[in-house]
């Protein structure tokens, strides 16, 4: 087959809300500091749940980072910080659409949790099924309370919506969810949108936010989350020997995405080149990753090809890695088949360490965090890291952020139900012209 | 053309919905003008302003066959495995793998891709947790800290598991081993056109050598009922696409699939051809969740972007399938973006969800997979529901007889929330 020359695609600007910052700039702060977004849970009385605490987005003022105040109305607590991490994407890029070019334009959204809110569920329950027992007559009930509102805030592509009127998106849009691999695989989808030239300009990240009772339940359930309520600051571990489960979070991550060639003739200053996608399956199982990482290294492996480079050229790793036993002991194999004998060079860190784990937001605010790293040539560490595990001995930067400079950096994610993502950002300088 | 040179087809199709468990019956339905629209059973109709539906009606363990699979899926993916295992069968694809040596069948595996279009969350699933808040209102404790300690004893430890919105992709690839490029798609009812688009894409870019791409939903739930009624969007009976009296959708649920390769590899392996997948255009309206531009201008450019991308002009076009919901607002605006782009040389339109009800997520799969078999005959089935054209849309070739498409070639369009319009365009098989 004839090698298709593909178009340059440059990440010119970036917004972050997660629990560690309501901005790009605090949240780079926050993780080179140390911070920890983990804390006993604010929001509602966790007090009961077998995981008592999360990293909630804190201090979060919707009504001043979100432009348009009437979609508000529509949007959940997850819409909120998409609408302000993308507003900071678009105003650090320094463009947005306009009524010329809006057709040009496209959304990519990793779109979090799909289900109603306990406060829905509660409406539900008390004219529905007081006793417990579900009776569709309560809904017909002329006393139910039930608010159209509320239902499109619930629907699968109610996100992208607000976006797309927010900021007068006009081309192509999406949602995807593939769980904890979503915003990976969002900003996939946005490069290979653009590569084929359906849109010039792309915003793509994700949004997530399931600290809420029926959300965290869920996780309970599955025994997937940390329950060292006694040390929420030091649940996230991951590589740690002594791991036992990720820390839930919350918040939104935005790219910018832009040709490159129309991004240098603006002067735009730009992070990175969005270099690579990689997409595999895992067919495994459904909550956990193959232990000698076949599924993962087939992503990396096809990001690396997609970004023309090799395993030699990648610097700094962004790992997926969770704190769970199995996500973690997974990852490290497939690092250390696609690396070899690099392993040793190639620096690695989970962000989750600090801010949390925030599921479709996390590939999404993960590829942002590999674009500062790229600027500023320091990589952030991997925090709470005391004890080695011999599955895990991967050159993990720990105890302070790492000045390094980086030629290219990997962000992996890995997703409940199998799905991997892992996406190549380049140092511009690397870049020839 | 951008594309030319590397055609990509369709060699497998699948389909489930209140129509039919086949392409074949949902056919036979169409043909005969027999809707599946009919009063609902999955919970008591009696008092409801709305007491119609297309339900599958089909026995789970026929859709799929796992006793203990059915424990961790909820019912719009049992609707997408089967939909998709069909397709998947219908290619010849597994028959050519067990052919293949060991390592022949890894790299076959890490070359197939599956590209899902869910409905994403669902309302159902939910009602687990009603028992268990009846007791967390009534506790001394208080509500969330009993519904926090008792969570683990009264709800099954799977919830999470049965719900997450990308179980189709989940299951159909651990039993299949479908191991290369993959998505789930949750643009509401743009997702499983998405799929279908992003499946040839996918082939088209090399990242994958064929892909099964699916669309699946289980909108037929009484809350969904209940707003779209709220809102307006509800017929008490099957749909009227365009007709003067039409009065809003009515739900159906099921999935459709199809397998798309490159034409080279489907002659090389000796697979039947369905069709051709030529283009599509996605645009989206930036008008909110439930707003329509007036003027129809989204479907007018995601049209043009289609025709565009498959290199043909309006002449060529054989054949409209519309999204055509029977709502007021939908279907105007639909039929005054395809009179911006024909003028007055529309060719023969029609709409399917007269007949299976409006299966959102997997509307516009459904509808292709039938698109491809009215090329493949020839000849469009009548709206059997249809009364008289609307007299702001008419003049319009859309018909209770059958007619016939006037070309091998079709559009597609689908629309949905958040102001989406998708558009494909496919040829039939010669």
């Amino acid at each position: 087959m004839a090698k298709i020359e593909k178009r340059r695609i440059a990440v010119t600007g970036i917004g972050m809300v997660t629990p560690v910052g309501n901005t790009a700039a605090e949240t780079w702060a926050g993780l080179l500091a140390g911070k920890n977004g983990a804390a006993p849970t604010q929001s509602f009385d966790a007090s009961g749940f077998s995981t008592t605490f999360s990293a909630e987005v804190k201090g979060f003022d919707a009504e001043s980072a979100v432009p348009n105040r009437k979609l508000l109305k529509y949007a959940s607590r997850s819409h909120r910080f998409a609408l302000a991490a993308a507003a900071e994407a678009l105003s650090d890029a320094g463009i947005a659409p306009t009524e010329a070019d809006s057709h040009r334009w496209g959304l990519a959204v990793g779109a979090g949790m799909l289900s109603v809110g306990y406060e829905d569920l509660t409406v539900l329950h008390d004219h529905a099924a007081p006793d417990g027992e579900f009776n569709a007559d309560g809904l017909i009930d002329p006393d139910f309370p039930g608010n159209v509102v509320n239902f499109c805030r619930w629907q699968a592509n109610a996100g992208q919506a607000l976006l797309t009127k927010q900021f007068g998106i006009r081309g192509y849009a999406t949602s995807v969810h593939t769980a904890c691999a979503s915003g990976g695989q969002a900003i996939g989808t946005a490069l290979k949108v653009m590569r084929r030239g359906q849109c010039d300009y792309m915003l793509a990240g994700g949004f997530d936010s399931m600290i809420n009772p029926t959300g965290i339940s869920g996780f309970c359930l599955l025994g997937a989350l940390s329950t060292d309520n006694d040390n929420p600051t030091g649940a996230s571990r991951p590589f740690d020997a002594t791991r036992n489960g990720f820390v839930l979070g919350e918040g939104a991550g935005f790219l910018v995405l832009e040709d490159w060639d129309k991004a240098t003739a603006r002067g735009a200053t730009i992070y990175a080149e969005l270099a690579g996608d990689g997409n595999s399956l895992s067919c495994y199982r459904i909550t956990d990753s193959p232990p000698d990482g076949n599924g993962p290294i087939q992503a990396i492996e096809q990001a690396l090809g997609d970004a023309g480079i090799t395993a030699a050229e990648i610097d700094y790793v962004n790992a997926h890695g969770t704190s769970t036993q199995m996500n973690d002991r997974s990852e490290c194999a497939a690092l250390k088949a696609v690396f070899a004998g690099r392993i040793d060079e190639v620096r690695v860190s989970s962000t989750k360490s600090s801010m949390g784990h925030l599921i479709a937001a996390a590939g999404a605010v993960e590829a942002a965090v590999c674009c500062l790293a790229i600027r500023d040539s320091l990589a952030p560490m991997n925090a709470n890291y005391e004890n080695p595990d011999p599955d895990c001995d991967v050159n993990l930067i720990t105890g302070a952020p790492q000045p390094m400079r980086i030629r290219a950096a990997l962000s992996n994610s890995l997703g409940f139900g199998g799905s991997n993502s892992s996406l190549v950002f380049r140092n511009p300088e690397e870049v020839q012209p | 053309m951008k594309h030319a040179g590397e055609k990509i087809v369709f060699t497998g199709s699948g389909i489930v919905c209140g129509a039919g468990t086949s392409v074949a019956e949902v056919w036979a339905r169409l043909e005969k003008g027999e809707t599946a629209v009919a009063p609902f059973t999955q919970f008591d109709r009696t008092n409801w302003p709305v007491k119609v539906a297309a339900e599958v009606l089909q026995d789970n363990r026929f859709l799929v066959s796992d006793r203990k699979l059915h424990k961790t899926i909820s019912r719009t993916d049992m609707f997408g495995i089967y939909a998709t295992e069909s397709a998947i069968e219908d290619s010849g694809l597994p028959a050519y793998r067990e052919g293949l040596g060991e390592a022949e069948t890894d790299a076959f595996n890490d070359r197939t891709g599956l590209i899902v279009g869910s409905g994403g969350g669902n309302y159902r699933s939910n009602y687990d947790y009603l028992p268990l808040m009846t007791a967390a209102k009534a506790a001394p404790e208080g509500e969330l800290p009993h519904f926090g300690r008792e969570l683990g004893n009264q709800v099954t430890p799977l919830w999470l598991l049965k719900n997450l919105p990308n179980n189709v992709l989940c299951h159909v690839g651990i039993r299949g081993q479908h191991k290369g490029t993959n998505a789930c798609i949750t643009n509401q009812c743009s997702s499983g056109v998405l799929a279908v688009a992003e499946g040839a894409s996918a082939i088209w870019n090399n990242e994958a050598d064929r892909i099964a791409a699916v669309g699946h939903d289980s909108p037929f739930e009484p809350e969904m009922v209940y707003y779209y009624h709220q809102l307006g969007l509800m017929s008490g009976e099957a749909p009227r696409p365009f007709d003067a009296e039409r009065n809003g959708t009515v739900f159906g649920e099921g999935s459709a699939a199809v397998v798309l390769e490159r034409e080279a590899d489907a002659k090389a392996r000796g697979a039947k051809v369905l069709g051709e997948f030529l283009g599509f255009g996605c645009c989206s309206e930036a008008t909110g969740i439930l707003d329509l531009e007036p003027d129809g201008d989204g479907v007018k450019r995601a049209i043009e972007a289609a025709l565009a991308d498959a290199g043909i002009t309006t002449d060529q076009v054989g054949l409209i399938c519309a999204h055509g919901n029977g709502n007021q607002a939908s279907d105007l605006t639909e039929s005054m973006g395809i009179r911006n782009v024909f003028g007055d040389d529309i060719p023969p339109v029609t709409a399917f969800k007269w007949a299976y009800g409006h299966l959102i997520a997997a509307s516009g799969v459904a509808d292709l997979v039938m698109v491809l078999e009215v090329l493949k005959r020839g000849v469009i089935p009548g709206i059997a529901t249809l009364g008289e054209v609307d007299p702001l849309i008419a003049p319009f070739p859309i018909s209770r007889e059958a007619a016939t498409p006037r070309s091998d070639i079709a559009l597609l369009i689908c629309r949905g929330f958040g102001g989406m319009n998708v558009v494909l365009v496919v040829r039939g098989a010669s």
